[in-house]
C-alpha cells in the first residue's frame, strides 16, 4: 500500500480545535504527499456536503509537496476529496476493553505534537459513514467506534494491532463530512473482577480525539 | 527485545534434552539459576558489590539466517502481506522514543539512597534487563543485515527494532553506572554462547517475549503511578513509552507469522503454541516467585503481578496464535503454585552439603513431580484462538 500520508491543506478547515494551533507545519515535519484521488463513489456516498463537487476535479496523481508549501489554504484543495481509511468495532472493545489502544493514540498525539505535525486521526462515536457499509454494520455491536485517518498504512498497522476490528476506506469532500457522527452516550459496565495492581484509565480519555463537531469536547 | 527474553532461556533445552548433563540443564530450565554466566561477565570496576554468581544473565540467540531468507524472499513466497510490513516500516520509522530516554540526576541519588539487600537485586534485575535487551539488538541487527537483498522492507523494519533495543540497552546500562557497575557488552558478544532457534520458534519465542515485556512494563508503570511512595529508582518513569517499544516489536512478529500461515495453522503450531505459552509464563512464573523481594519492594504482590501479566499477556497472544492456553481457569495456577513449591524443594537440595551424586538422587523425584505438573498444565484443555483474517471462527464473529 502507499502513503497517502498526512494529506493536505484542506482539512485544516474542518479541524477540531485542538489543530488549530498547529495549522502551518514547520519545515522541519516531514514530506508529505497529497493525494487526488479518484471520485468514483464519492458523490453518492455523502449527503450534506455545502460546497459543491465536480467529480471531474478530482485527479489521480500524488505529488510530493514540501509541508512547508502546505501553510496557505487555497480553497481548491479544499474540494478535492480525501480518503479516509477506517477500522471499526463495538465501542465497549474500542474505548473500555483494549487500553493499550489508549496508551497508543496519546503516544501518537505526543509524536505530532512534538513534530508540530497537524493531526490526521480521529475518533468517530456511531460515524455517520456506517450507513455506506452494510456489510460491516450487519457485523458490529452498536454503539460503534471507529478510529479514523487519512493515513492508510497507520490504519493497517492499527488494523494489525486490534485484529478484532473490521477495516474499510472511502471518500469525504471534507473532513467535518467524513467525520460526522450521530450522538450516542456510552456507558460501560464496569468490569466483573478488576485484578490489575492499577485502576483502569479514566472513562472519557478518547474526548481529545473526538472531531470537534462531535458535542463532547474537551475543556 | 523485552528484559523477559531470558525467560524462555532454557527452551531450546527442554524439547530436546540432547545435553549429556539433562538433569542440570532441566534444573536451570527451572530455576533459572545456572552459574554459566560468571565466566561473561566482566564488570569494568571492580564488582565489590558483589554480583551474585547464580545470576542467570539471558541467553544470546540465533537462527538459520539462510531459512530465513527463504521464508521472506517475495519471489518465493507469494502470500507476504506486503502492506502490513509497510505499515509497520512506517511506524517504526516514525520512532516515537527518539528523544525518550535522556537521564536526570534523579537516577544517581536514588541510586544511592538505595542499600542492601533492595540495592543488589535492583543491580540483578538491571543487568539481566540490559543483557536481555542486548541479545535482542545482535539478533535483530543479523537479522537486518541478512535479508537486505531478499526483502529490503522487512529487513529495515529488523534494524530499526535493533536502533530500539540498542537503546534500551544503553539505558539500562548507563543506569547500572548509577551503582558502579557496567557491563561490557563488546566483551559480551564474543563470549557468551549462543543459543540456536529454528525461525518458527524464533517467531513464537520473541513474540511472546516482547508482549510478555510489554505487560510487564506497563503494569509496573501504571501500579507506580498510582502508588508513587514505591518509585524508588526512576528508570520505572520510563516505562509507558518504553513498552510502547516492546508492544510493537510484538505486532511485527504478528506479522511474520501471518506471512507464514503454515506456522499457525495446522494441529503441530498449535501444539507448539501452547508449549511455548507454557514454557514463558512458568519460567516467569517460577523466576519471579524467586526474587519476590524485588516485586515487594516496588510495592506489588509477586503473584497476583504474574498472574495478572499472564492472563494478559495470553488475551494478547490469543489474537495470532492458534491455540492458548486457558490461564483463566483456577487450576492452572493451582498448578503454578505447586510447581514453585517443588522448585523451592529443588533449590533447597542444591544448597544442601551432599555430595553431587546425593543431590541429583534427592532432585529425581522432585524433578518427575515437576515434570507431571507441566504435562498436566500443557494438557489442560486449550482455548482456540487466532488472528481473525485466519481463524475459522471469524465469521460467526461479532465486532
Amino acid at each position: 500500500m502507499v502513503a497517502p500520508a498526512a494529506l493536505s491543506l484542506g482539512s485544516c478547515a474542518g479541524l477540531p480545535a485542538l489543530q488549530a494551533e498547529r495549522a502551518f507545519p514547520s519545515a522541519a515535519t516531514p514530506r508529505k504527499f497529497i493525494y487526488g484521488t479518484c471520485a468514483s463513489r464519492s458523490k453518492t456516498l455523502f449527503l450534506s456536503e455545502k460546497r459543491s463537487f465536480s467529480p471531474t476535479a478530482a485527479v489521480t496523481k500524488a505529488v510530493a509537496v514540501d509541508s512547508d508549501q502546505l501553510g496557505s489554504s487555497d480553497p481548491s484543495e479544499q474540494e478535492k476529496p480525501k480518503k479516509y481509511y477506517f477500522v471499526v468495532a463495538n465501542a465497549k472493545f474500542m474505548l473500555d476493553e483494549e487500553e493499550h489502544f489508549q496508551e497508543l493514540m496519546f503516544e501518537r498525539l505526543r509524536n505530532f505534537e512534538e513534530r508540530n505535525k497537524e493531526q490526521d486521526f480521529w475518533l468517530v462515536i456511531e460515524p455517520k459513514f456506517l450507513d455506506k457499509f452494510p456489510d460491516i454494520t450487519k457485523r458490529l455491536k452498536r454503539p460503534a467506534v471507529a478510529l479514523v485517518s487519512t493515513n492508510g498504512p497507520w490504519i493497517t498497522f492499527m488494523k494489525l494491532r486490534l485484529d478484532r476490528v473490521l477495516a474499510e476506506s472511502f471518500e469525504a469532500e471534507s473532513v467535518e463530512e467524513a467525520l460526522a457522527s450521530n450522538p450516542t452516550e456510552l456507558k460501560f459496565e464496569k468490569p466483573e473482577k478488576w485484578v490489575a495492581p492499577y485502576p483502569k484509565y479514566e472513562y472519557g480519555w478518547w474526548e481529545a480525539f473526538l472531531p470537534s463537531g462531535a458535542g463532547k469536547e474537551q475543556a | 527485545m523485552a528484559a523477559e527474553l531470558s525467560l524462555i532461556k532454557p527452551i531450546s533445552k527442554f524439547p530436546k534434552f540432547s545435553s549429556p548433563r539433562p538433569s542440570a540443564n532441566f534444573r536451570s530450565y527451572i530455576s533459572m539459576s545456572s552459574a554459566a554466566s560468571t565466566e561473561t561477565k566482566r564488570p569494568k570496576k571492580l564488582a565489590k558489590t558483589g554480583i551474585k554468581e547464580t545470576l542467570l544473565t539471558p541467553r544470546f540467540y540465533t537462527t538459520d539466517f539462510d531459512e530465513m531468507e527463504m521464508l521472506f524472499n517475495s519471489e518465493i513466497n507469494k502470500n507476504l502481506n506486503q502492506a502490513e510490513f509497510e505499515a509497520l516500516l512506517q511506524e517504526f520509522k516514525t520512532d516515537y522514543n527518539q528523544t525518550h530516554f535522556v537521564r536526570n540526576k534523579e537516577f544517581k541519588e536514588a541510586a544511592d539512597k538505595l542499600n542492601g539487600p533492595l540495592r543488589q537485586i535492583f543491580v540483578e534485575f538491571l543487568e539481566r534487563s540490559c543483557t536481555a535487551e542486548f541479545s535482542g539488538f545482535l539478533l535483530y541487527k543479523e537479522l537486518g543485515r541478512r535479508l537486505k537483498k531478499t526483502n529490503p522492507v522487512v529487513a529495515e523494519i529488523f534494524s530499526l527494532m535493533s536502533r530500539d533495543e540498542a537503546r534500551h540497552a544503553g539505558f539500562l546500562n548507563k543506569g547500572l553506572s548509577d551503582f558502579n557497575l557496567a557491563l561490557d557488552l563488546g566483551f559480551l558478544t564474543k563470549a557468551r554462547k549462543y543459543t540456536f532457534f529454528k525461525p518458527k520458534f524464533i517467531f513464537y519465542a520473541t513474540y511472546l517475549s516482547e508482549k510478555i515485556g510489554y505487560w510487564r512494563y506497563i503494569t509496573i508503570y501504571r501500579h507506580l503511578k498510582e502508588n508513587p511512595e514505591f518509585q524508588v529508582y526512576p528508570i520505572f518513569k520510563y516505562f509507558e513509552n518504553w513498552c510502547q517499544d516492546e508492544n510493537r516489536h510484538g505486532d511485527f512478529f504478528s506479522a511474520l507469522m501471518k506471512a507464514q500461515p503454515q506456522f499457525l495453522n495446522d494441529w503441530k503450531a498449535k501444539l507448539w503454541a501452547r508449549f511455548f505459552c507454557l514454557s514463558v509464563y512458568v519460567t516467569m512464573y517460577l523466576n519471579d516467585c524467586q526474587r519476590t523481594a524485588f516485586y515487594e519492594g516496588i510495592g506489588l504482590d509477586t503473584k497476583e503481578f504474574d498472574m495478572h501479566v499472564i492472563i494478559e499477556t495470553n488475551r494478547t497472544t490469543a489474537r495470532i496464535f492458534p491455540a492458548v492456553l486457558d490461564v483463566e481457569n483456577p487450576e492452572f495456577k493451582r498448578r503454578l503454585d505447586r510447581m514453585v513449591e517443588i522448585n523451592t524443594e529443588l533449590l533447597a537440595v542444591g544448597d544442601t552439603d551432599d555430595i553431587a551424586l546425593v543431590k541429583n538422587l534427592k532432585r529425581i523425584p522432585l524433578i518427575a513431580a515437576l515434570v507431571s505438573e507441566l504435562l498436566a498444565t500443557y494438557l489442560m484443555p486449550p482455548v482456540e484462538a487466532g488472528s481473525v483474517d485466519i481463524a475459522e471462527f471469524e465469521p460467526q464473529l461479532v465486532y
